[in-house]
């Protein structure tokens, strides 16, 4: 090498390396303070507890960036999830048809149109949507085989955003065209394993500049305690639990009660070592169905909330009842939380109802409050 | 047939199942006479013997902000490494000079494995996002100096836990997942090659959480599952499990073929290490310290062989870093661990130079530290 290179050339390489290097410093420092100002969430709870109803819920009362300048950004975002949905159930057909070919072959009118879109979709700069491409995609969302592939589409990985977008895939390709607030919603999910949505509850936050991110890892269906780590920087765990769900068994095993099932989850959550510093607000969800059934169905059905004795009837005692099961996760929590460590973190329950939206509104500005409040204590302000 | 006699004959087929996999540890321990250790020493093998100090550690790689996941030399210039952390970043690091050459942002922070193309040219990742996302690092960087994604691999059903490239094939890349199967991608066409298990009885029944495929003929491949086993694939015959390795005691965390290519060795959950032979399907030998607690849990996280294979390097929950005698199945000594040097937190991950001149290790203490042998000694 010493042949080849000069030594001045050899040291203006050290030097762009070493000039490149502090760039790749710098910007990890900044990018590291903006984080800082994240407060991150955890969405987590059995399977139906109302998680994603929560999720949804805090999407659409409480995202931000919808001006029209901040709209227009998406319309990229928006024709690539176009072809990129288009060209999952072609893979699909591909797939399905080694085992049925007739209802999986596209009509030959189509093949051509098919393979064009395909390999668009493999691009990784997709060309704009053009009238012509729209009517293209419109013939093939509209073929037999593609609407076959479409009903199997939770074994394709297809975004949920697919038929919002394929169906109205004309009002996409008008020139003119600037995404809607739905379309921007939609537009935003961008993954199936782990979804996450950004926002800020009350106005005063956006001034601070701080954002809460809220992830929901209920696309994962394996071993929590592989990944479970990763999070261990969140600010806060939201736990959900149905409340309604006392007297219901298992999807997956009919032996099984649902609350015992969330009761054994929360248990082993609290005691993880990930947790130890981390605050937990308990949602405790599907008031309104709990509501309906404490009078017909006895709370004591489940074994955890055996001991529990029917004081009156009526809205008494449906607060008697929620006052009961809330106590119970109280103790759940103190016996799952060494005395020193229940300093460290905050505990709360709030009971929600995730269809209503005022609820919902409320309850995240009385989060907002707990989490600052713990921030100031963290930071030895209060 | 009511559910109460279904569930009465699935029991009595689980007795059976039992009973069978019995029979087959007692008949694989009469055919297992003898274990590596004992073998060594008939042959007059003399131990290692290295100076403690002898091993040192020559970098300190910092600039990660969260716990390191995973790390991957480069196979052609072995002088670069690739790191994935929970900060949500990628950073590719000059490890003789200990300066970042690219640092990448990542769409979703969430990423647990890393890896360096063949030709050094391009890096995967992926993690709880389901899919495999590739960078080029040629290509010019966006407003905020972050490189675009050049290809994302979508398919998998669970989190990536591991993805490699199949040597010398810059397009070929493997991936294992949460989802239990392992799939081999065309990353050009953006398209499945193959899936290993799944549907097939033959694959495994939990997480695949590590994937190793042999230099000497890249189309086997051993992985790793919290079903307790590692599996060995061929990938020309994708449908069946060419051989499945049973006697861990818990989680595969970590595979790793022999330079070899005929014995691999793996690291669980229960702390010890394994060697087995893909040729006879025996477990030949197994490494386990019961003093080693003393730190904390001892769950093995990473493992990697020295260039000859005589040396074992495992990292472990508590910090501990050991190098294995592969041969005799001792300790010659921990990595930094008691002296200051070594990682104050759990190893992660850890690999061997594609030269074999030096070994780098990654820690939820979110620094990198490169091992060298400092001394002057040839192994017998």
């Amino acid at each position: 090498m010493g042949c080849i290179f000069s030594r001045e050339a050899a040291e203006q390489g050290d030097i762009r390396d070493t000039i490149q290097a502090r760039e790749i410093d710098k910007r990890i420092a900044q990018q590291s303070t903006a984080e800082k100002k994240v407060q991150k969430l955890l969405l987590l709870g059995a399977g139906e507890s109302g998680k994603s109803t929560i999720f949804k819920q805090i999407k659409v009362l409480f995202q931000t960036g919808f001006d029209d300048s901040e709209k227009k950004n998406y319309t990229g975002v928006v024709h690539a999830n176009a072809y990129q949905s288009i060209k999952i159930l072609l893979d699909g057909l591909q797939e399905f048809s080694e085992s049925e070919q007739e209802k999986y072959t596209l009509l030959p009118e189509n093949k051509a149109i098919g393979e064009k879109l395909t390999e668009i979709g493999n691009r990784t700069q997709q060309p704009p949507l053009t009238e012509e491409l729209a009517q293209q995609i419109e013939a093939l969302w509209k073929d037999p085989a593609i609407q076959a592939s479409y009903l199997r589409a939770n074994e394709l990985q297809l975004p949920d955003c697919a038929s919002h977008f394929l169906n109205d895939i004309h009002r996409l390709a008008q020139p003119d065209y600037v995404p809607s607030k739905e379309d921007v919603l939609y537009a935003r999910v961008r993954t199936m394993g782990i979804v996450e949505t950004e926002f800020s509850p009350v106005g005063e936050t956006k001034k601070r500049g701080e954002l809460y991110r809220l992830f929901d890892v209920g696309g994962q269906r394996n071993e929590r305690r592989k990944w479970i780590h990763l999070f261990d920087g969140v600010t806060a765990v939201i736990f959900c639990a149905a409340l309604s769900e006392y007297d219901q068994t298992l999807f997956e095993d009919e032996s099984s009660n649902r609350m015992i099932e969330t009761k054994e989850l929360f248990e082993w959550v609290l005691k993880e070592p990930t947790f130890e510093k981390t605050s937990f607000l308990l949602f405790l969800n599907k008031f309104d169905l709990f509501e309906q059934k404490i009078n017909k169905v006895p709370l004591n059905t489940c074994e955890w909330f055996k001991d529990y004795k029917p004081l009156t009837s009526g809205q008494a005692e449906v607060e008697n009842a929620y006052g009961y099961v809330k106590t119970k996760f109280e103790e759940l929590y103190n016996e799952s939380t060494p005395p020193d460590q229940r300093l460290d973190r905050v505990f709360k329950v709030y009971k929600t109802t995730a269809l209503d939206e005022n609820l919902i509104k409320r309850t995240f500005r009385l989060v907002d409050e707990v989490l600052v409040r713990q921030r100031l204590m963290d930071a030895k302000m209060l | 047939m009511s559910l109460s006699e279904v569930g009465e004959r699935h029991s009595v087929a689980q007795q059976q199942v039992q009973e069978l996999r019995e029979r087959l540890r007692e008949r694989r321990a009469q055919l297992s006479d003898i274990d590596l250790v004992r073998y060594s020493r008939q042959y007059g093998c003399k131990p290692v013997r290295l100076n403690v100090n002898e091993f040192k550690c020559c970098r300190t790689l910092q600039g990660h902000t969260g716990k390191i996941y995973s790390l991957d030399w480069s196979y052609v210039e072995s002088t670069r490494i690739v790191s994935a952390s929970q900060d949500g970043r990628l950073i590719v690091w000059n490890a003789v000079s200990s300066q970042k050459t690219h640092a990448i942002k990542l769409a979703c922070a969430w990423v647990m494995t890393a890896a360096f193309s063949p030709a050094g040219t391009a890096v995967a990742c992926g993690g709880l996002d389901n899919v495999c996302s590739i960078f080029h690092l040629s290509s010019s960087p966006d407003k905020e100096g972050n490189l675009p994604v050049s290809r994302t691999l979508m398919g998998h059903k669970g989190y990536l836990s591991c993805c490699r490239y199949v040597p010398d094939h810059e397009a070929h890349i493997l991936t294992s997942s949460g989802d239990q199967t392992c799939i081999l991608w065309d990353a050009e066409a953006n398209k499945r090659i193959q899936t290993f298990g799944g549907d097939s009885p033959s694959g495994h029944n939990g997480d695949i959480m590590s994937v190793s495929i042999s230099t000497k003929d890249s189309s086997l491949f051993v992985s790793g599952s919290c079903d307790s086993t590692a599996k060995l694939w061929d990938t020309r015959t994708p449908a069946r499990a060419l051989h499945t390795f049973q006697g861990q005691g818990g989680d595969v965390n970590t595979v790793q073929f022999l330079p070899d290519g005929r014995y691999f060795g793996t690291g669980s959950d229960d702390g010890v290490c394994r060697l087995f032979d893909t040729r006879t399907g025996h477990e030949l030998q197994h490494y386990h310290d019961q003093h080693s607690t003393s730190r904390g849990p001892t769950n093995v996280t990473s493992i990697a062989f020295s260039y000859s294979g005589r040396l074992l390097f495992a990292g472990y929950t508590n910090g501990n870093c050991y190098v294995w005698d592969t041969l005799l199945a001792e300790v010659i000594t921990n990595l930094g661990g008691g002296m200051g040097e070594g990682h104050s937190s759990r190893v992660s991950c850890l690999g061997m130079a594609s030269d074999g001149s030096a070994l780098c290790t990654g820690s939820w203490d979110t620094s990198l530290k490169v091992w060298a042998y400092a001394g002057n000694r040839t192994l017998r």
